[in-house]
């Protein structure tokens, strides 16, 4: 009003806005309809979830799966614990199946090609055409396909029998190594079965099992039971060797970095400090003496003291040793694989901790099959070929010549359901449906089998049709019958015919569907446990590699994107990489002593140049890697593959040679060298990670084995005088003891409106098990899923704008690149802590986040302003903002059918942050009023948030801290438990970790 | 030069301002100039609640729970399949106005849901468990006024507390239910 604005004036300019605004209002009829049912399924109450038992197919592992329904809309899914696979639990990429079902960049329905463009088609026209083409190629039909259900792959083998023609599987990652070197060892192909979590000794000789591996779920839970402390104070010790440490290794006690490849020299060594004539080793006598524990040092570049020390414990058993796993396929896998079948076999692991045969039933067709099918492609003897489930145009290198051959066949079909590299090229493309929308079956081992159901009506906006249902109709067409008019009927006729006679089937059928799970055992006997002399030729030393670059590149599948099939996920995308904390873009690992010799640093774009390719990268920093190689994940650099995964990063195959290993014929990641050499340019990489020190404070301390048990020298966690922050007297003082996270809210504190807290009877509270957790970073998908949590995209997650709920802290203590020493590696969840005597709450102007009488920290959206003054004065960072309107403009049609509608999507200018999935916590006292009649707090395990459901640790507890038999007071009540900070600002967290527990003595970073 | 800078901000702040007025009170307007009828004709079947729900001689004294099926076991009430209409619409050809039932009917045939107008609604942001109100004794007509007198519905009718926390709130202070913020708001 000084400047002169005289309230007048103000009037005026209302007057004149005010009759604008009212030429422009217009009366829309803005109704909200409501659309009963015209029938109603049984199944459906509206407002309660239906779910249904299906498999996962995210990648081979098969996992059993729980998907919650709403409505008819799946909305999330989750692991059964009746499968004996999943558990439970479910990894990061099984949540992220579900943006394959909602992706809007799948194929709209039936596509012809005509020129440059697609044209959508009706099935009749499709499948008319697929038929006569067939016909005219008179019986020379291929039929590329990735893994699948055995029905449908015996459908496949009918199929191109009756037509004429073959079928070739294509994985782009392959356990084929390891398959065959069970063959040659012991005469059984299939994978071993491993028993981690009976082992005290685990080494692992570069098998990433933990994010890769034949079933990275099913390990990941064994691991964690192998190597979490007990409360006899018994822990397991993981022994990682290999020159990088990838997820799983970055969880081991000790590391080894041996030379890429050497992997047979070092387990052969041991096997010779074992068994030291070599007689043990039965007809591998020879090639143990041969690797005596000096000539095994020298390859594989350690001590020799170290390869005897880690034998003698080895020796001691039970052990377990894992052979070179899909991030490891040099030119000798199958010889190391064997090597450490060997050393199994010499310390009795066999039929102890290994088992062979039963293993995961991972289809394991090697890269050879797809070099042959190339050449008679590029040889014109290819009348029409047919891709399903696989992206060779991808994931196979240009030298591979995949390419030139596919696009030199005359018709080119693609069952791709959404845009890929391969579908890309194709005449004619018939979109199958995803699993959640279609029938199958899986056998993810021999004696495990399970239905996969659909779960929900094909989504809508996609005119899709099940490959099984394409294949039966044009085999009809062409005049054959393969058993049943549609998939459904071939499926369960097959699963009759297994069944025998019984009369019973039926019922064995549906409690098949109910349970997720059934036990026909299709064959599969476990194989005799005696070595068998080799019929193939195997070579035990350093593998070859191209090029005389001065540095090894090691080529890896990713923990996010496997081999590239996860790419146009956006919560993939923007998921941090487990090991280096990387979104979005693609990046090369190099260790720090590497790029400072060479005057590189975090960020420089550098050129890599392999004899077969090069790339230009931006350059990670990482402790983790030997000095003489550099790593590249593979899935980055799509060109056709969707708007989240176009031109996302860069394609580390392209680097590499087409080359198959002997004798399993498997495709070599670890095949080249490479000169790496600075553009000029930089690249601020795109990550959440604040700093891998924690810089002396006690965030994620950890503590020596043989500390447990005794009593702490110094005193109990003091607190001094306790404090709390008030929103208007600042600091207050209050006569509070303990500090214990149960004493909410503290005596004498002021907690507003809420004075009934002290008389609720639950503390709602959390328990992480440090020891136990893998960084794998299921939890942090689950919890998006759940929570309606949307993705910012590259741009905004430069910026620090990322929303997810949870983050996974990885703080590097001790890491050493250059010799075997211990290892010492942290991660820690962070989320909301639901602090006691939060920092967030006084200074809310608007009473937007506070205390619940329970407990819980709470954000209501409705009443934030967003004045971002509780994220400002959170000392844990869990605080997210909607800068934009994140969830409708980065949401596209139909990927918002995954909302949650038990969660409020919010809006642009809104806070959030974990609510310990409150939803789930009024569900289930919902249920406990409705069906039981009961009073208000549910019993102890009724509430499990998303984080603790996905878990295959079994790292997190949630339940009433107020309680003391539940299960999380149980887990808290442990020397071990500590709150992140709380000693420090005396914020009393209601999330209580348990330390790590080393064998090493913990120097820094604890506070003991 | 602030001077302008902000009678343009001004300006701008109190257009919105005015825009939200203006449709504020056309909204108004058209709740005054609607009769029953009006509104009625906006739905795409005049359904009469009282004929079906009301005791008076002539009506069916329906329970409410009859049609909205999972009141007392879901957070949503329910809105029944045009099957539960036809279960007894299949043999009562609707003595007053047979059209209307006529319109059901061929919304049956044709296996479409009925576009009912939605009349009761909160925001997103807020979650209203139905069971749990059945479970502590509630009417429905605590809430949704005495629907079964009623030929036509409407969100204005002064028994609906509508869109409203202040009356949700005041009637948890009376009954002793909780009035914590995230009871409804998560």
């Amino acid at each position: 009003m000084t400047d002169g604005i005289k309230r007048r004036d103000f009037l005026k300019v209302l007057g004149v806005s005010g009759a604008g605004a009212t030429l422009t209002a217009c009366s829309t009829e803005n109704v909200e309809r409501l659309l009963p049912y015209v029938t109603m399924s049984e199944d459906i109450i509206p407002g309660v979830s239906t779910w249904y038992t299906t498999v996962c197919d995210g990648c081979a592992a098969q996992c059993g799966m729980w998907v919650r329904t709403r409505e008819g809309r799946v909305v999330k899914v989750e692991g059964n614990p009746n499968h004996p696979v999943s558990q439970g639990a479910l990894c990061s990429r099984g949540h992220a199946t579900l943006q394959h079902l909602y992706n809007p960049d799948r194929y709209p329905g039936p596509m012809i090609r005509e020129g440059d463009v697609l044209r959508q088609t009706t099935w009749e026209e499709a499948e008319a055409l697929l038929a006569q083409r067939i016909q005219s190629a008179a019986g020379n039909a291929l039929f590329i396909g990735g893994a699948t259900g055995p029905s449908m792959a015996r459908l496949v083998d009918a199929f191109v029998r009756a037509v004429g023609g073959r079928r070739v599987q294509y994985d782009a990652l392959s356990d084929a190594p390891l398959r065959e070197a069970t063959r040659i060892a012991f005469g059984v192909d299939e994978l071993p079965r491993y028993e981690i979590s009976q082992a005290r000794l685990l080494v692992s000789f570069g098998d990433d099992f933990l994010e890769t591996g034949a079933s990275p779920v099913e390990h990941g839970r064994a691991f964690a039971r192998m190597s979490a402390a007990d409360e006899h104070g018994s822990k397991g010790r993981f022994v990682f060797a290999g020159p990088r440490l990838s997820l799983t290794g970055l969880n081991a006690d000790e590391w080894i970095p041996i030379r890429a490849g050497a992997e047979a020299a070092l387990a052969l060594g041991m096997a010779a400090a074992i068994a030291e004539d070599g007689a043990a080793a039965g007809p591998y006598a020879s090639v143990v003496r041969a690797y005596d524990v000096r000539t095994a040092a020298n390859a594989a570049g350690v001590s020799e003291d170290t390869v005897r020390q880690l034998a003698e414990r080895f020796a001691e058993g039970p052990s377990l040793a894992l052979g070179p796993g899909v991030g490891a396929h040099h030119r000798n896998a199958t010889a190391a694989n064997v090597a450490a079948l060997i050393l199994n076999f010499v310390a009795g692991n066999v039929g102890r901790t290994l088992h062979v045969g039963g293993g995961p039933n991972v289809a394991t067709r090697p890269f050879s099959e797809m070099e042959a099918a190339i050449r008679s492609m590029a040889g014109g003897q290819v009348g029409v070929v047919m891709v399903h489930g696989a992206n060779p145009a991808y994931s196979l290198p240009p030298s591979s010549g995949f390419a030139e051959a596919f696009g030199s066949v005359g018709f080119k079909v693609s069952f791709a359901s959404a845009p890929d590299e391969t579908s890309a090229m194709a005449d004619l493309i018939l979109p199958d449906r995803h699993f959640l929308e279609a029938w199958g079956d899986s056998m993810p081992r021999s004696g495990v089998m399970a239905i996969r159901q659909p779960a929900m009506q094909p989504v809508p906006h996609f005119d899709s049709k099940q490959t099984g249902d394409v294949v039966l109709s044009v085999a009809s067409r062409l005049g054959h019958s393969l058993g049943g008019a549609t998939f459904y009927e071939h499926l369960r006729g097959a699963h009759r015919a297994m069944h025998g006679s019984d009369p019973a089937f039926e019922a064995a059928w549906r409690e098949a569907l109910r349970s997720g799970v059934s036990g026909h055992d299709m064959g599969g006997a476990s194989g005799p446990a005696q070595l068998r002399g080799p019929d193939a030729a195997l070579t035990f030393d350093l593998p070859e590699l191209d090029g005389d670059g001065d540095l090894t590149l090691l080529v890896h599948p990713s923990a996010r994107f496997g081999a590239g099939e996860f790419a146009n996920s956006p919560w993939m995308q923007e998921l941090p990489d487990p090991v280096s904390k990387v979104m979005w873009h693609s990046w090369l690992e190099m260790n720090p002593r590497t790029a400072e010799a060479r005057g590189i640093r975090e960020g420089d774009v550098v050129t890599v140049e392999s004899p077969h390719g090069s790339l230009e990268v931006p350059i990670r920093i990482y402790p983790g890697i030997r000095e003489d190689s550099v790593a590249l994940a593979l899935g980055g650099g799509h060109t056709d593959f969707g708007r989240w995964a176009n031109g996302n990063g860069v394609n580390a195959v392209t680097l590499l040679p087409a080359v198959s290993e002997q004798p399993s014929g498997a495709f070599v990641t670890v095949a080249t060298t490479v000169t790496v050499t600075p553009t000029g340019q930089r690249r601020r990489t795109v990550t959440n990670e604040g700093s891998s020190d924690q810089h002396d404070r006690p965030i994620a301390p950890a503590v020596a084995l043989a500390e447990l048990g005794r009593e702490p020298a110094g005193e109990e966690e003091a607190h001094g005088e306790l404090k709390e922050l008030q929103g208007v007297g600042g600091f207050v003082p209050v006569p509070a003891e303990g500090g214990e996270p149960t004493a909410f809210p503290l005596e004498g504190s002021r907690h507003g409106n809420y004075a009934n807290a002290h008389e609720a009877r639950a503390r709602w509270g959390m328990a992480i098990d440090l020891d136990k957790c893998t960084g794998c970073s299921a939890c942090v998908t689950a919890c998006q899923a759940e929570n309606n949590i949307p993705w910012v995209g590259e741009q905004q997650a430069l910026m620090g704008r990322e929303m997810q709920w949870m983050r996974i802290e990885r703080y590097y203590e001790h890491v050493d690149a250059a010799e075997a020493s211990h290892l010492d590696v942290r991660f820690l969840p962070m989320l909301c802590q639901h602090c006691s005597n939060a920092p967030c709450e006084p200074v809310c102007p608007v009473f937007a986040t506070y205390h619940t009488p329970e407990g819980v920290n709470v954000q209501i959206y409705n009443r934030c302003v967003g004045t971002r003054y509780c994220a400002n004065n959170c000392p844990y960072k869990v605080r997210t903002y909607n800068w934009y309107r994140y969830t409708d403009e980065n949401v596209p049609e139909p990927m918002n059918w995954q909302w949650n509608p038990d969660v409020t999507v919010r809006t642009n200018g809104i806070m959030e942050k974990c609510s310990f999935c409150m939803q789930r916590i009024r569900e289930a006292e919902n249920r406990a009023v409705v069906e039981r009649r009961e009073d208000r707090i549910p019993r102890d395990g009724e509430i499990v948030p998303a984080c603790q459901q996905s878990c295959p640790a079994e790292a997190i507890v949630f339940g009433n801290l107020r309680d003391p038999n539940s299960r999380v007071s149980q887990v808290v009540r442990n020397e071990r438990t500590y709150r992140v900070l709380d000693e420090i600002i005396n914020t009393q967290p209601a999330v209580n970790y348990l330390k790590k527990v080393t064998f090493h003595e913990v120097a820094s970073g604890g506070h003991d | 030069m602030t001077k302008h800078w902000l009678i343009g901000g001004l300006a701008g702040v109190s257009a919105l301002a005015g825009l939200a007025f203006v449709r504020a009170q056309d909204a108004q307007t058209r709740a005054n100039a609607e009769s029953p009828a009006a509104y009625a004709a906006g739905q795409p079947i005049a359904f009469p609640h009282n004929i079906h729900a009301g005791s008076e001689p002539g009506q069916s004294n329906m329970d409410c729970q009859y049609c909205h099926f999972s009141a007392e076991r879901s957070v949503d009430a329910g809105l029944p399949p045009s099957e539960l209409c036809m279960g007894c619409h299949q043999v009562i050809p609707g003595a007053n106005n047979p059209q209307e039932v006529d319109k059901l009917k061929d919304y049956h045939a044709r296996g479409e849901s009925i576009p009912w107008v939605r009349i009761y609604k909160i925001s997103d942001h807020a979650h209203f468990p139905h069971m749990r109100h059945i479970a502590a004794g509630l009417q429905c007509q605590q809430c949704h006024g005495e629907v079964q007198t009623m030929e036509v519905l409407s969100s204005r009718d002064p028994a609906w507390g509508g869109n409203n926390m202040g009356w949700c709130i005041s009637c948890h202070r009376q009954e002793g239910a909780s009035d914590d913020c995230a009871v409804c708001h998560y």
